[in-house]
């Protein structure tokens, strides 16, 4: 229900001074947007730093040496342009970001919805480790599951399978707690609603609550896909090879290395192919819903 | 009719969950006892390297002892970095969440058409890697870095020059907000979202001022998203490693995941790395049983 | 007897707890490197010893003064002579990131037709995983020579075919017959480096290598907040000891062990040191001084300076009579891979003085060639007159310090001491 402008019921209060501004219940949220804009400075600030020194002359990620272009395809040897590795590095981690996203989200939103109505001791267990998956450090599982990988005879190979398994264990507690804390400020009366008004269970699931979780169905898909493309521990264990390397690891790896600006140039194509992606999905998502709700309202889960 | 549909809604429920419990189960619980047999497992005298021990009643326990007895007393010292580790989260997820709330609060609320725009600009960080923000603010940190010129108003005051990357607690706790706050930000959003403007107006028409209708309506409203916000970023927090070695490189700062990284790579020492992991694990569960005891007394919003 | 609580000495590779872990070893020794399975769990039920163990007490550990010659691996024979790389054929190398130059590496894949595949890792102990697993079917390795003694234990690596490599002429002559690999059977030398000290002497105002004991200065309170570490547990421990005239920096004396214990401490309190790697760039942006530093770390030191700065102002120093710390990497033939003969080419290739000058202009880090010589380096432009001190040169090898393997309760004991270092105060 959208408000009926109070400003109309209620006529605007004549007293002047900072002190009837800042009692005035109406008013613009003026600090509230300086917040927002100077959090949003802050945080970009260094994203703008990092794709600078992509532009850097000399060798160091970290002092300006002069302007120039030779990380991208100026060096001959060592440009993103010239040097296959990195190329395959960018190809293979937006490839691992899908793939580890497009498991994780409807698995952990099934999870989520399955955990939270169904009761019982099961649940509860499945609960209890979720929330520890959550507080183990990563470097706890990559380092098992290389065992798994390496000692044991399974399924589990080091590659692109091993990491995306690997991946999508770590990534799985975020869309269900995500997910689940929406779900519970919904309560169940809309489901209800439509099941009363003839709709199966699963046909209200579909057709209501998951147009109301949207919000927390999109939180929890950028931040897995954003935690997948820039995760290095279990990537690097379990990798398989040169060609299974991705970015993280390029950029990561500084050990007895002088690493260079290229790898700045690098991150940077993979936030604007990044960003390419998710414009994609947006516009395909666009496209298939055209018969509701067009706005961005949509996000917002506004019914 | 409703008998049949609210039967196959009951089946439904464990259906959904089945998929993800059953990945986490083979996947998460089952190398979660290869973690625990290799950290209490041997060491292969050839390689050097951990072997799993798969039965439990051969697990070793020394190193575990000896984390535990050395954390207080005379010989105490895994202490200090215990008790650093824990202000340096509290203080840095406090901070997040102050400047977390009002940005999701606005976006949430106030942001209208500029809603898709602002969470672009919100997600955006976490498109670029982390590694790369850190060395941003390596950068801008430096003893002749951006920080340090606008503080000494541009070399005016050359004593105000603070040796910001020398082991400085307040450079690693701001590293920590700075690395999560986005992380915060949009399980926020997604929970204040759902707080509908029109209770709060209502408070406001009934002679709620601004600050009262925030303390009696739109907070206790919000406690399950700041809960699940506070989860989301307060426990990987503590498995931090990577801002403390970026940032400071300083024994004097060091966290529980340097402890952790640092045993669990030594061939020997993985004991110590589960002690300290069991140590982090027994943190968490305060704000695990607040979670789940929020889960499951949802707050009802609609009626 | 379980150990006793607290005992740094925790005896538990291969002593500790029951019989049952020890034979459960030896099984995984018998069953090789990557044991299946039904193993394990056979040998985790009973407490006899499976049958046709092969008891092997722990590998030998070489040293200058215990030269090593191994035996010749009968699983994977060397090479037959005259053979020639198929055409097409992907040679797989497995090494630190950033350790070899592109255009190196390009010339190589022309002149042979040859695609050459490097996968990297950021430390030995996950490498030794990979290649112990393996899966990924690897060509060459890069390794120090403290773990070639687990890779010849664990029959993981190919001897070598010295027809394919007459190159080896170029090099030093002590690595044609080194103590850890005597009539070098299974490596070749790759980099060879010291650790000193080095500084910027525009921000330190004495010279510190004038000093009558340099290492002296990472106590002195007068560089506190000014100062780095070098982010190795050995190297660094080692240091401690020098600084004492301990020229033992693998030992095993508990004396030695508490003496390292407390002056870490102290140093922590007195010069709050970062502890880090990354020197090759933080002192040429000023951030500290006064750093420990492999000499590769300073030649690269200076294209990292910021624009008017001069590579003039780095110096290092280490003992011009070679007692200090010394090192070499090397490069191994892989017992898994598919492209041994390649493989011994590329060796080969790598050992040819200009390839392995263009290779130094790129990675910074030397290679022992006859050809170098310091005053060549500074004319060819490699090294700026002040770094002259950073070129390895031959005697070192025959009187510097060697980082060694320790034995496993030394390992362990020198790891608490580590770990307590790394905790903080």
């Amino acid at each position: 229900m959208t408000a009926i402008p109070s400003a109309a019921l209620v006529p605007a209060p004549r007293r002047r001074g900072l002190g009837a501004w800042a009692r005035n219940p109406w008013r613009k949220p003026r600090i509230l947007l300086g917040i927002t804009l100077l959090y949003v400075g802050w945080s970009l600030l260094p994203v703008l730093i990092a794709v600078l020194f992509s532009f850097n002359d000399g060798k160091s990620r970290t002092v300006w040496q002069g302007f120039s272009t030779r990380w991208y395809y100026g060096d001959p040897l060592r440009s993103v342009w010239h040097d296959p590795t990195l190329h395959s590095a960018v190809v293979h981690t937006l490839w691992l970001g899908l793939l580890a996203t497009v498991i994780t989200i409807p698995l952990g939103v099934a999870m989520a919805l399955g955990l939270d109505r169904w009761r019982g001791r099961i649940p509860a267990g499945a609960n209890f480790f979720v929330l520890v998956s959550f507080v183990l450090p990563e470097i706890l599982l990559a380092v098992a599951l290389l065992f798994v990988a390496t000692v044991l005879q399974t399924p589990l190979h080091l590659g692109t399978v091993g990491q995306v398994i690997g991946l999508v264990t770590y990534q799985l507690s975020y869309p269900v707690v995500i997910v689940r804390s929406r779900l519970l400020t919904i309560g169940k009366h809309y489901e209800e609603a439509a099941i009363d008004l003839g709709a199966s269970p699963m046909g209200a699931v579909r057709r209501v609550l998951l147009k109301m979780l949207l919000p927390a169905i999109f939180a929890s898909t950028v931040l897995v896909f954003a935690d997948v493309i820039d995760d290095f521990v279990i990537v690097r264990y379990l990798s398989g090879g040169s060609s299974t390397e991705p970015v993280s690891v390029k950029i990561y790896n500084t050990a007895r290395a002088a690493p260079t600006p290229a790898l700045n140039a690098l991150a940077t194509v993979l936030l604007v192919s990044s960003l390419l992606v998710v414009l994609l999905g947006f516009v395909a998502y666009r496209r298939f819903t055209r018969g509701e709700r067009r706005s961005i309202d949509v996000f917002a889960g506004e019914t | 009719m409703p008998d049949a549909s609210a039967r196959t809604g009951r089946r439904l429920w464990p259906l959904l969950a089945l998929p993800g419990t059953v990945w986490l189960l083979v996947l998460f619980v089952a190398p979660l006892y290869v973690v625990l047999a290799v950290l209490f497992g041997g060491v292969d005298p050839i390689l050097r390297q951990p072997v799993p021990v798969w039965n439990p009643v051969r697990w070793d326990f020394s190193q575990f002892r000896y984390v535990l007895e050395h954390i207080v007393g005379p010989d105490g010292f895994f202490g200090p970095a215990l008790v650093r580790t824990t202000v340096y989260v509290v203080v840095a997820s406090a901070v997040c969440l102050l400047v977390a709330y009002p940005v999701a609060y606005y976006t949430a609320r106030f942001a209208g058409r500029y809603r898709g725009l602002l969470l672009t600009l919100l997600i955006a960080p976490f498109w670029i890697s982390y590694m790369m923000r850190m060395l941003a603010w390596v950068n801008l940190l430096q003893n002749d870095g951006l920080v340090n010129r606008v503080i000494s108003l541009g070399g005016l005051l050359p004593a105000a020059h603070v040796n910001w990357l020398n082991g400085q607690p307040v450079t690693v706790v701001l590293g920590l907000v700075y690395g999560y706050v986005p992380y915060m930000v949009l399980p926020l959003f997604a929970g204040l979202d759902r707080i509908p403007g029109a209770v709060q107006e209502a408070a406001r028409d009934l002679g709620a001022g601004r600050f009262e209708t925030f303390r009696r309506v739109t907070w206790p409203m919000s406690r399950q998203a700041v809960v699940v916000s506070l989860l989301v970023t307060t426990l990987p927090m503590l498995g931090d490693y990577y801002t403390n070695d970026m940032l400071s490189a300083s024994p004097q700062t060091s966290m529980v995941g340097n402890l952790i990284n640092n045993s669990v790579l030594t061939p020997g020492q993985t004991g110590q790395a589960g002690a300290f992991v069991m140590l982090v694990l027994l943190v968490s569960v305060l704000p695990m049983l607040l979670y789940v005891r929020a889960s499951r007394t949802g707050v009802e919003v609609e009626s | 007897m379980p150990p006793a609580a607290g005992d740094p000495f925790g005896r538990r590779s291969v002593h500790a707890g029951p019989i049952g872990r020890r034979s459960l070893l030896k099984a995984m020794l018998a069953a090789g490197a990557a044991p299946a399975l039904a193993d394990l769990l056979a040998a985790c039920g009973s407490s006899e010893p499976p049958a046709g163990a092969a008891g092997s007490a722990a590998p030998k550990i070489p040293s200058p003064t215990n030269p090593v010659r191994w035996p010749l691996s009968t699983k994977s024979p060397a090479i037959k002579s005259g053979l020639k790389p198929k055409p097409g054929s992907t040679l797989r190398v497995y090494n630190y990131a950033d350790y070899l130059g592109p255009q190196v590496i390009k010339a190589f894949e022309k002149k042979y037709d040859v695609t050459v595949n490097v996968s990297t890792f950021n430390d030995e102990d996950e490498a030794l995983t990979k290649i112990a697993s393996g899966g990924l079917n690897l060509d060459l390795y890069f390794p120090s020579y403290d773990s070639i003694g687990k890779l010849v234990g664990a029959d993981l690596v190919r001897p070598l075919n010295h027809d394919y490599i007459p190159n080896i002429e170029h090099v030093w002559p002590q690595f044609h017959d080194p103590w850890y690999d005597q009539g070098w059977r299974y490596t070749v030398p790759y980099t060879v480096y010291t650790t000193g000290i080095g500084w910027r002497a525009d921000m330190i105002k004495d010279d510190i290598g004038a000093m009558s004991n340099p290492y002296d200065a990472f106590w002195d309170p007068k560089y506190a907040g000014n100062l780095a570490v070098l982010d190795d547990w050995h190297t660094l421990m080692s240091m401690v000891l020098l600084r004492n005239g301990i020229t033992d920096i693998n030992s095993t004396k508990k004396s030695d062990i508490s003496l390292m214990h407390d002056q870490l401490m102290k140093m922590l309190r007195t010069t709050h040191p970062k502890v880090t790697i990354t020197m090759y760039n933080d002192l040429p942006a000023g951030q500290y001084g006064l750093a420990q530093m492999w000499s590769g770390d300073v030649v690269n030191a200076q294209y990292y300076l910021p624009k008017g700065t001069s590579p003039d102002v780095l110096r290092y120093w280490f003992p011009e009579d070679g007692h200090g710390e010394v090192d070499n990497d090397l490069m191994v033939v892989l017992a898994q891979g598919s492209n041994p003969v390649a493989a011994h080419l590329f060796i080969n290739y790598l050992l040819d003085p200009t390839v392995a000058a263009k290779n130094f202009g790129y990675i910074g880090y030397q290679p022992p060639q006859n050809s170098i010589n310091p005053d060549e380096l500074v004319a060819d432009g490699y090294l700026p007159k002040n770094l002259k001190s950073a070129t390895v040169l031959p005697h070192y090898f025959d009187v510097g310090y060697r980082l060694l393997q320790l034995p496993p309760s030394a390992d362990q004991a020198w790891h608490q001491v580590w770990q307590e270092f790394k905790a903080g105060a």
